[in-house]
């Protein structure tokens, strides 16, 4: 930089030159090296060390006590895991479906708004997705109790008679996913549909299109990029909650997270929590590669 | 402009849309009412009254909790926003190749299920031999605070204009007073927003705390938590009609206009 060189004296370029390159490179790995050091001690290491443990043996304690085995892959083979594997991916799937297909309306909706009035609905969601998860977890006890808000309400419209007891239960459980989940859904949509022109639906329906058609041929192609986002942000993260099942689902019907917090702090079987664990990494891996090539493949269409 | 006849469908679906806003409030909503419940169990209405926010001050047990997170909180929220400003300011230095590869590991956190991040420093921290405790849940709080405070500090640091660095030198400064008296003031909107907002993730974590603390060290939500598989008291309402506001404040203390940029990037208005 000019700094370093002296004003009054221009030296040769080359000399001055290299070496405060040297210095610049130094500076950036100096700025570089906290964030850097953190995701490789913190993150990187640490994750090949779980694969490695997925394949220890365990000592009688349930600790590590290494060599190479497959028996704790084999043992997730058993019916009673393979079940958890099973529910946790049809509640990721429905889950997912439910929160993009909301996401989608609402984000449509927001679209359609005036500027202003758009940033204060947006303001509307942002406070719900960062008031506290547990809040938004037990708020559904509250709501769901025997005698609570909802069933006075059903009471009062001839649904129930008396006191009903809807929680715990799966779909207690499964209300507690959408809401959890719904507002990371909004964002991303949001942000793909809210740059596109409404010229382009007006020009589509001009053209004969029918409401159905100028979403699923103009625009659901469009937010195409932000509901994969979405996915992305709701399904494997899903597989990985183990407050929703316990708090509203009585924890009967387990999720993956579930059974890697029970394998590690009550069964203490660490080699087996690990399995469990790459199990659910490597599903990120995958979704992660299939965003990715299907975000590719969109932009080459694009282009 | 605007066709001045909306069509069934998309009457329909906005009123879908706002009824999906109603349901993102209502149980918000129904918390910070029933805090107020004088009953001694949450759902049946028994007047108005403020005890129970009386249990919550005198609950040691949770004021402790609170301590705990809060502290976890400043020293996590502080390590990853000067993580990333760092970081932030080094991306900048480097090429393009380099750079994509730096912000895939400062990013990769995000899209690892958490569950897995706090397994495998779990599994670190037990090769190490080292104790659970404060240092371990202020080192997991940071793995997953600082992609965030990274994202909100790049986001600004990417909008300044590169020559403001050399006209500061061409006035006379040096490296530092540049950044001091340059950079620093205008970053200043976004570097509030990130601690802001790595606090409140820090402090509502509990996936990662579930695995990074240790004896003595239980953090508010992982008190809550326990204390929830026992059943729901209204002082847990109480607590929670205090998040909720705590949250408004954050946010409103971020600013919106932060948020936007974090949440759906860019500050474009739809054409």
């Amino acid at each position: 930089m000019t700094v370093t060189a002296p004003a009054h004296a221009p030296a040769p370029p080359t000399a001055p030159a290299r070496r405060s390159g040297f210095r610049s490179a130094a500076v950036t790995a100096a700025l570089l090296a906290p964030a850097g050091v953190t995701i490789v001690a913190l993150v990187l290491v640490p994750l090949a060390l779980v694969v490695r443990d997925s394949f220890a043996t365990a000592d009688p304690y349930g600790g590590i006590q290494g060599g190479f085995t497959l028996a704790n892959y084999q043992q997730l083979l058993d019916p009673v895991y393979l079940k958890v594997f099973g529910y946790s991916l049809g509640m990721a799937a429905l889950n997912t479906v439910v929160c993009l297909f909301l996401g989608y309306v609402v984000s449509y909706y927001l679209a359609g708004r005036p500027p202003q009035r758009q940033g204060l609905l947006l303001l509307l969601i942002i406070v719900p997705f960062w008031t506290d998860f547990l809040v938004r977890t037990f708020a559904w006890i509250n709501l769901l109790s025997p005698g609570g808000p909802v069933n006075t309400l059903t009471d009062a419209l001839g649904l129930t008679d008396g006191p009903t007891r809807w929680i715990p239960s799966q779909g207690a459980s499964f209300v507690g996913l959408v809401y959890a989940f719904l507002p990371t859904a909004i964002f991303p949509v949001y942000a793909s549909l809210r740059g596109v022109d409404p010229a382009l639906g007006e020009a589509a329906r001009d053209l004969g299109c029918g409401w159905w058609r100028v979403h699923t041929k103009v625009l659901l192609p469009l937010a195409r990029p932000g509901l994969l986002a979405a996915a992305l942000l709701t399904f494997v993260p899903t597989l990985g909650v183990f407050v929703i099942p316990v708090l509203l689902g009585g924890g009967k019907h387990e999720l993956v997270g579930n059974l890697i917090v029970t394998l590690y702090t009550e069964f203490r079987n660490q080699p087996m929590g690990a399995a469990a664990s790459v199990v659910l990494l490597t599903l990120m891996i995958v979704s992660l590669a299939v965003f990715g090539t299907a975000a590719g493949r969109l932009r080459r269409k694009a282009s | 402009m605007k066709s001045a006849v909306k069509s069934l469908p998309d009457r329909a679906t906005g009123w879908l849309a706002r009824a999906v806003i109603v349901f993102l409030y209502v149980p918000i909503v129904v918390v910070v009412v029933l805090s107020f419940n004088g009953s001694d169990v949450t759902y049946k209405w028994a007047g108005f009254s403020t005890r129970w926010y009386g249990v919550l001050a005198d609950d040691t047990d949770l004021l402790s909790a609170l301590r705990i997170s809060a502290e976890v909180g400043v020293a996590s929220a502080t390590l990853a926003t000067a993580g990333g400003l760092l970081a932030a300011m080094g991306m900048a230095r480097l090429g393009r190749r380099f750079r994509v590869a730096f912000s895939g590991g400062l990013f990769l956190p995000l899209v690892i299920p958490e569950i897995v991040l706090g397994v495998a420093l779990l599994a670190v921290f037990g090769t190490l031999r080292a104790d659970l405790g404060l240092t371990t849940l202020v080192l997991g709080h940071l793995v997953v605070t600082l992609p965030y405070a990274a994202l909100i500090v790049l986001g600004a640091h990417g909008a300044l204009d590169p020559a403001l660095d050399e006209a500061a030198a061409d006035l006379g400064c040096n490296a530092w007073q540049g950044f001091r008296r340059v950079t620093l003031p205008l970053l200043r909107q976004a570097l509030v927003a990130a601690w802001l907002l790595c606090f409140t993730i820090s402090f509502g974590n509990i996936v990662m705390s579930t695995f990074t603390s240790g004896v003595g060290t239980t953090t508010l939500p992982l008190r809550v938590y326990s204390l929830l598989k026992g059943g729901l008291t209204p002082e847990i309402n109480a607590l929670g009609t205090l998040l909720v506001l705590f949250t408004f404040l954050i946010v409103l203390g971020a600013g919106l206009r932060q948020m936007r940029r974090i949440l759906v990037g860019g500050d474009r208005t739809p054409g």
